[in-house]
């Protein structure tokens, strides 16, 4: 894979490095959200924002539809906009491993990480929380850092209970996310960006996936459920 | 994406575009100011030019500051070992900093009736000034995934946009009116509203032929009310409209400059609003 690497910040396929990845089997997602709440729980994650998230689209014309999931969250890119835009370093990379990590301790709260990313990973936190003192900085999801570093799988994957969610370090090629990449057909959100995304997905169609005309033209219905959601999660 | 149960919020508010446009008065005024040194007709600006800029920086950095979540915080862009130049903000940050400092100094030596030390720092601060609208089009350009904004004519814009919006406070600052300023000021005006419009041209044309993020965010910016704003407000109004009244004989009067001006300011206004609006509003339903 060393002929992707563009940018001396890559580490997919560097030798003796890990690097790690999710892949994401949409034919196994049921939609049951467990993956948002194990992480919610995880992390104390406040209301109105989210590390992961499970959007969805309703797909065919009546009577063959059928509801198309698509879990998401921070794609620990391999060339990650964010690390480039913090302009006081507050956002970095751990090399062995390639988490994108965040210090919170740094963070003023700029937004320009959030600016930068293509995947609407990154959230502001709010001034107040019950259980954490970390408040209005940029947060967003580790990959489970403390989970993995001490030989755990993140909370989304052990949760998920069709298996949908595969994690792994993409350079031994004995890993099942390297077996499952390099042996089935996947997808990841918006490649012509260039940033290298390291969470992969078998079954994704694009068509339901990047932007659509509906944007544009969105049901009244979804423009009242987001002004009712905005409302709900102001500050 | 069709439907959705989890929306986003557009990341950099409205408060962002208000900082663009009096950071960008600031340092075209700055260097109208500087100009004086060089250019007889530019003398009766050269102290209200100066004193305008300077109240509109320390007014931009105090909302650059505002804005931030953690404003105390504004200090870590000042410790080298945080500094990311990766990021043009860290570039901007300094660069606002140091145009802050030659400001105070190039003060303290007018006031001291130092001209040659006087001069010295008006070209300093004039390159610095140039800093300040080239960097927020870096601010925008550098984010590849944005629409409008990642363009190499950013920078340029906010130059251009600047020397318009600059040139329309100016006319307003020359005690007397004096003829001889107020034409080369609508010469400024002429010619850079004349550049805003071309480049406003070329980036709805490559925004209207880019990808669908591209095609989207032209739809969202050409109609409705982000369409009334950038192409009612920002270019009928405040580009085409100013350059039409200064090109009749009423646009070289010192009345049809002025509705000029007030027109080049409101159109200003929207046209840094829409843009920063306008290369965020796709993503948010993703």
């Amino acid at each position: 894979m060393s002929e992707l690497r563009t940018s001396s910040i890559e580490t997919r396929g560097k030798a003796g490095l890990k690097r790690y990845a999710m892949v994401i089997d949409l034919r196994r997602c049921i939609g049951c959200d467990a993956c948002m709440v194990a992480c919610k729980a995880e992390f104390d994650v406040p209301l109105g924002v989210f590390r992961t998230w499970v959007p969805y689209k309703v797909v065919g014309t009546y009577p063959n539809v059928r509801k198309h999931f698509m879990p998401r969250l921070c794609n620990h890119c391999d060339d990650a906009p964010c690390v480039r835009s913090c302009p006081v370093g507050a956002t970095y990379k751990v090399e062995d491993g390639g988490f994108i990590l965040q210090h919170y301790d740094r963070c003023i709260g700029c937004k320009a990480c959030m600016a930068s990313c293509p995947y609407n990973a990154r959230f502001m936190l709010p001034k107040h929380r019950t259980y954490t003192d970390i408040t209005s900085v940029v947060d967003k999801c580790t990959f489970c850092h403390h989970r993995v570093t001490q030989g755990l799988a993140p909370a989304c994957v052990v949760t998920c209970i069709g298996r949908a969610r595969i994690f792994g370090d993409i350079n031994d090629p004995n890993s099942e996310v390297s077996k499952l990449v390099s042996t089935l057909p996947t997808q990841v959100l918006r490649p012509e960006e260039g940033t290298k995304p390291h969470v992969f997905y078998i079954g994704l169609d694009r068509n339901n996936s990047e932007f659509g005309r509906a944007v544009y033209n969105p049901l009244d219905v979804l423009e009242e459920d987001r002004r009712a959601f905005n409302k709900n999660h102001e500050g | 994406m069709g439907d959705f149960n989890i929306f986003h919020h557009m990341p950099w508010s409205s408060t962002y575009s208000i900082y663009f446009f009096v950071i960008g008065i600031s340092a075209a005024l700055f260097f109208f100011s500087t100009l004086s040194w060089f250019r007889q007709e530019f003398e009766p600006l050269r102290k209200s030019a100066f004193y305008v800029s300077f109240g509109l920086m320390v007014l931009g950095g105090l909302l650059l500051i505002g804005d931030l979540s953690k404003p105390l915080r504004f200090l870590n862009m000042l410790n080298p070992a945080y500094l990311n130049f990766a990021s043009p903000l860290a570039w901007g940050g300094l660069n606002l900093l140091l145009f802050g400092a030659v400001s105070v100094a190039y003060f303290w030596m007018m006031r001291k009736n130092d001209e040659t030390n006087s001069r010295r720092l008006a070209i300093i601060g004039a390159l610095l000034a140039l800093g300040l609208p080239v960097y927020t089009g870096f601010d925008l350009t550098v984010h590849q995934n944005r629409p409008v904004w990642n363009t190499p004519l950013m920078p340029i814009l906010f130059v251009a946009m600047s020397l318009v919006s600059g040139a329309a406070v100016a006319s307003f600052l020359a005690p007397g009116k004096p003829e001889k300023l107020l034409v080369m000021l609508r010469r400024f005006m002429l010619w850079s509203a004349g550049a805003v419009g071309v480049m406003l041209v070329s980036l709805l044309g490559t925004t209207a032929y880019g990808g669908s993020g591209q095609e989207l965010t032209f739809m969202f910016m050409t109609s409705g009310t982000l369409g009334t704003i950038f192409i009612g407000v920002g270019i009928l109004l405040g580009t085409a409209a100013p350059i039409a009244l200064l090109l009749a004989p009423i646009g070289k009067q010192q009345q049809g400059i002025m509705i000029a001006a007030v027109l080049i300011l409101v159109g200003g206004m929207a046209l840094r609003y829409s843009i920063l609006v306008g290369g965020q509003i796709v993503q948010t339903y993703f």
